[in-house]
């Protein structure tokens, strides 16, 4: 054997090894490796017999580059393997999306990140980084042991059974969205509540025993509620405007939608304007003060809450305001053409 | 489909699924005569039909164990090869493939047929 094909067989020798390493370690790994190592023996001689000289280095090295890189070539040989096959993967996905996305997600963001950020101590950019990192830990736990039962079931083919017995009899009803028109009862409700809100806010300033109740007779308004007592009553006449427009025009799909969704911005930002008015004012009561110097205490523990309040009432509009634009959106993309059909014969 | 480049793609996906059950009806066909990897792999490219190695020698380990195709390791010109024969069950399904074949073959040619009118 000369220098050349001693250097051939090297190269060839040192691809079927790295080929090897990824092949499953089975008793057909060996196998495998001859016949493959024959295939590429039998290449270069076919290749030495058309150019008339043994081949070199590159040449062979252009040969095994066309058969591919060893991994590659490793996981086309060896047996179809996967974690989580495609008859149980669209479950896995659903349950994955399930538990990270609609449990974990709003589980943290609502009410351990506000528990968090409670007894951080008023440092809430610590308590915003250990909610977030608590949060990419349980998901990153949930999604591995998610991930390790599925990989169990499709190991031990679990969901054979399951599948079996399925029976088309019991599959849901074909859901028929169509949009509906506002209910008269609801319009007419929110129009009556909405009259009774407005008389009462008006009441307000003169009587403000409605709001403090016995506290009235030693507490006061302060300088914020006086300054967006108009802002809020002008909330009240919109929302009054909206359920009146929606009872007079019920063909207005669009309409009750739309200004619910415009409604909840308008709200967000007066809430937002009131939270950072007080942030930066200088009284200590900017709600509510005393009518004399006695029940300091007293008066700081309502301008609390009442701040516990917006902020809560913001948290909550942040919501609605979300939930909103997705059913505006849901409503403008069934007006597209298609739109009409059940979302489940809807192409894709 | 957005440009050229994916209606391309899909075209080659395509032609791999339709060339997917024809590759075993010829690996099939060509071992009726007894052959090693390398050679079978010469004569399906020749007549027009290239496979890679990870595509073949997966295809001929199935066939095996499916009982259609027979082996043993031989020496010939001083190299270990493998050599791949059809099996007495092997050919038996080769007949039935090659009619289902014509089979679809007629249907095809109907349908193409009905649709050029």
């Amino acid at each position: 054997m000369n220098d050349i094909s001693s250097r051939n067989i090297d190269l060839v020798d040192r691809y079927l090894q790295a080929v090897r390493f990824w092949l499953p370690k089975t008793h057909r790994q060996d196998d495998l490796i001859a016949e493959l190592g024959e295939d590429l023996r039998s290449q270069i001689d076919e290749k030495e017999t058309e150019l008339g000289h043994p081949l070199d280095k590159a040449e062979t090295a252009a040969i095994l580059r066309r058969c591919g890189s060893p991994m590659m070539v490793a996981g086309r040989l060896g047996p179809q393997r996967h974690l989580i096959g495609p008859a149980l993967f669209p479950i896995y996905e659903f349950v994955l999306k399930m538990v990270l996305l609609w449990i974990l997600v709003p589980v943290f963001i609502f009410i351990l990140g506000p528990v968090n950020a409670a007894n951080s101590g008023g440092n809430f950019g610590v308590a915003i980084a250990s909610t977030l990192g608590d949060l990419w830990f349980a998901l990153f736990i949930a999604a591995g042991i998610i991930t390790l039962v599925f990989a169990i079931i499709e190991r031990t083919n679990a969901h054979l059974g399951v599948e079996c017995k399925w029976d088309p009899l019991k599959l849901p009803p074909v859901r028929r969205e169509q949009p509906k028109q506002a209910s008269r009862l609801k319009a007419v409700c929110e129009l009556g509540f909405g009259w009774f809100g407005l008389i009462w806010l008006s009441l307000l300033p003169h009587y403000p025993v409605l709001i403090l109740g016995p506290a009235a007779a030693f507490l006061k308004a302060g300088p914020a509620l006086h300054t967006f007592y108009p802002l809020i009553l002008a909330l009240s006449v919109v929302g009054i405007l909206r359920s009146a427009m929606t009872l007079a025009r019920p063909e207005w799909i669009w309409f009750p939608l739309a200004s619910q969704l415009a409604n909840s911005v308008f709200v967000l930002v007066v809430l937002n304007y009131i939270i950072q008015a007080v942030s930066r004012s200088t009284s200590a009561f900017p709600f509510v003060m005393m009518q004399d110097g006695a029940h300091r205490q007293l008066a700081a523990i309502v301008n609390v809450s009442i701040l516990l309040s917006i902020a809560a009432t913001w948290l909550g509009v942040c919501i609605a305001a979300v939930v909103q634009s997705w059913q505006f959106m849901r409503y403008l993309r069934k007006r597209t053409p298609g739109g009409h059909l059940p979302e489940s014969l809807r192409a894709r | 489909m957005a440009n050229g480049t994916d209606s391309s793609e899909v075209l080659e996906n395509l032609k791999l699924e339709l060339r997917r059950g024809c590759l075993i009806v010829a690996v099939l066909a060509q071992l009726r005569n007894e052959q090693y990897g390398y050679t079978l792999r010469k004569a399906l490219a020749d007549d027009g039909l290239a496979i890679d190695e990870g595509t073949l020698y997966p295809l001929l380990r199935r066939l095996e164990t499916q009982g259609l195709l027979a082996s043993q390791w031989r020496e010939e010109e001083k190299r270990n090869k493998r050599f791949y024969r059809l099996s007495s069950a092997g050919d038996l399904i080769l007949k039935q493939l090659l009619e289902e074949w014509e089979n679809i073959n007629a249907s095809l040619n109907k349908i193409l047929q009905e649709a050029s009118l």
